[in-house]
């Protein structure tokens, strides 16, 4: 058993859409069908699953676990060397703020960086079936399978939407 | 996603919605642009590459025969602020309306991000400067800097890194927008161009996930670019300006810089668009909608100049302790007193009065005319601030302020070489890029006409911009 994929072309985003909303009625599961497109449409323009990313948990976990060390690192160093500055308390805030304040920065765009890395994913290289139109304003609609059942399906709904050409691979 | 539709009058012509252009024609032409180069910008090129050779033939005998001697490098050191200005703030100028969702821009952010490349040049000439600089301790004395307790060389590490750094983001920004149009050359590109895009566009297809990621890295880029060009300039005006003058204390003064590099930025865009729009006919795709936005925003930065200019002054002015008039003395009353005058007339009080008219930024020319003054301008107001630095001789520098004004430095012949060097070099990196990617943006190009479509608005025309969220 290999995967397998097929790509209709539509030159009408709203063909596009169509076929798009065909391979749902036939029962293709979410994830197994996409849309390539030469110029980013506006998300959701295609009725295409768009999966919840979970970027906006990382800098906050990092910013949570930046504030919790620089608290921890600024008040035991203090403690450890207790040093009466000015007549000031040994555990001063505002002194400690500043640390704080840049430790919770740092750790925020470290895990930010590390969050935009595990989003993105590694780059595909070997992309499967394409089409060089894409970047000349065609719109593709490709499907994938894990086995040679359903294709026959795929190309019919694609071509019931008005694909131009529907390309194997 | 929301719409918005902006009527104009049917009389005036500069306000006339874009013409609609297929996305194939977009990816052909704006592709062609890259292998279509004229005679004329052959020539360009080649007799910017000579003065480029000539200037560093002459920053090497310079440091061959002055290395020794700190109070020669000021020249040097004016040219390192006028680079960095300009190569630093342009993407930086591009990126912020690209976070704002404006229109506009989308056919602006290639060419701004293309400026990064050029910040090689600055790294080059900073080299020998770093070379240049004194040791934070000397003779068991630490001089006055914003390293209180740094090892030795914090400065010299520091800044380098920090330039470093931003050369590394502008490439990293200018790629992550890149990607789709190395693809665009992988399928209609030939030669090299074709190989080239094969290879920096990582399996590109253009999957609705591709796009999302996509969005997300030019935000981190953007959002870190500004971060860190906010600290170089920081660095450099405190390092190799501030720390060389005994006495000069200015917080304002390193905010001064980064908003007149913001103001340099969009000049030099100005400049780089009008070039592109003349020379490889892009009047389709390069509106005048460009032209007035950038307009409004070069307008905004020139009146900005000035508040940033008087809130540091002010304080020295006011101030009038010794140390006070001695900076005021050396800096604007002093032995750079020309250059000062001709620097804010140029930077600012011309391009105020050029860039107020309506007419003038809804055009091209007058546009480009401030915009080339107002480089100008900076130039001078670069070199009245860290010649009279530099020539500060090192032996006064744990001076409390200064009580020897220097004289003024005039530029020597290897000075002139190399300043024409290393604005020429920095130019022809920029034309170069344009024959290895397409000067506008093939994507973005093709997103604007997806998103502005050119409506009948009751008896007027309008331009009707879809934003999605």
């Amino acid at each position: 058993m290999s995967t397998q994929s097929i790509l209709g072309l539509f030159q009408q985003p709203e063909l596009a859409a169509d076929a798009m909303d065909g391979l749902k009625e036939a029962g293709f599961e979410l994830g197994t069908f996409d849309v390539l497109t030469g110029t980013p449409y506006p998300e959701g323009a295609f009725g295409e699953y768009v999966p919840q990313h979970r970027l906006f948990r990382f800098p906050a976990f990092g910013a949570i676990i930046g504030l919790t060390l620089s608290i921890f690192l600024t008040a035991v160093t203090q403690l450890a060397y207790p040093m009466v500055t000015g007549g000031k308390p040994i555990l001063s805030i505002f002194a400690m703020l500043i640390i704080m304040y840049e430790m919770t920065m740092l750790s925020g765009v470290i895990a930010t960086v590390i969050g935009i890395v595990f989003e993105s994913r590694l780059p595909n290289m070997k992309p499967g079936v394409y089409d060089t139109r894409i970047t000349e304003g065609w719109i593709g609609v490709v499907v994938t399978f894990d086995d040679d059942s359903k294709v026959a399906e795929a190309q019919n709904v694609l071509n019931k939407a008005g694909a131009l050409e529907i390309k194997t691979a | 996603m929301t719409s918005e539709a902006t009527a104009h009058s049917h009389e005036t012509e500069h306000h006339a919605p874009p013409a609609q252009v297929d996305a194939d024609i977009i990816a052909h032409e704006l592709i062609a642009t890259t292998t279509n180069a004229s005679k004329r910008f052959k020539t360009i090129a080649w007799v910017l590459g000579i003065f480029g050779i000539i200037g560093i033939i002459a920053l090497v005998l310079k440091f061959l025969d002055q290395g020794s001697d700190s109070t020669k490098w000021g020249y040097v050191a004016a040219l390192v602020s006028f680079l960095l200005s300009i190569t630093g703030g342009a993407p930086m100028v591009a990126m912020a309306p690209v976070m704002a969702k404006a229109n506009w821009v989308r056919p602006v952010t290639r060419i701004a991000s293309i400026f990064s490349f050029a910040g090689v040049v600055t790294i080059g000439m900073l080299i020998p400067l770093v070379a240049m600089l004194p040791p934070l301790v000397t003779e068991g004395a630490r001089r006055r800097t914003i390293w209180m307790e740094a090892p030795d060389y914090s400065p010299h590490i520091w800044s380098t890194l920090g330039l470093v750094l931003l050369f590394i983001t502008g490439i990293m920004l200018f790629y992550s927008a890149a990607i789709p149009d190395f693809a665009a050359m992988r399928n209609h590109s030939t030669g090299w161009r074709q190989r080239l895009g094969k290879r920096l566009a990582r399996g590109w297809v253009g999957t609705d996930s591709q796009w999302r990621t996509l969005r997300m890295r030019i935000g981190m880029f953007g959002t870190f670019y500004f971060l860190i060009l906010v600290f170089v300039n920081f660095l450099i005006t405190s390092d190799f300006g501030q720390s060389m003058v005994p006495g000069w204390r200015d917080a304002i003064y390193p905010m001064y810089h980064t908003v007149s590099s913001f103001q340099a930025g969009v000049a030099g865009i100005v400049i780089a668009l009008w070039a592109a729009r003349r020379q490889m006919n892009l009047q389709k795709y390069v509106h005048m909608d460009a032209f007035w936005s950038l307009g409004r925003l070069l307008f905004a930065l020139t009146l900005l100049w000035v508040y940033f200019f008087y809130s540091s002054f002010i304080v020295f002015w006011y101030g009038r302790s010794a140390n006070d008039i001695a900076t005021l003395n050396l800096l604007v009353k002093g032995p750079m007193i020309y250059a000062f005058i001709a620097g804010m007339v140029l930077i600012w009080f011309v391009p105020w009065w050029i860039l107020i008219w309506n007419k003038v930024r809804r055009g091209v020319n007058g546009m480009t005319i401030g915009a080339v003054i107002i480089l100008i301008g900076l130039l001078l107001d670069r070199i009245r601030t860290f010649v009279p630095a530099w020539s500060v001789p090192p032996e006064r520098i744990h001076e409390k302020w200064l009580t020897v004004i220097p004289e003024t430095v005039y530029p020597s012949l290897l000075d002139v070489l190399i300043m024409i060097g290393g604005i020429s070099l920095a130019a022809v990196i920029v034309m170069l890029m344009t024959r290895v990617v397409p000067v506008l943006s093939v994507w973005q190009v093709q997103e604007f006409n997806l998103l502005a479509k050119p409506i009948r608005y009751v008896r007027g025309h309008a331009t009707l911009v879809a934003k999605p969220d």
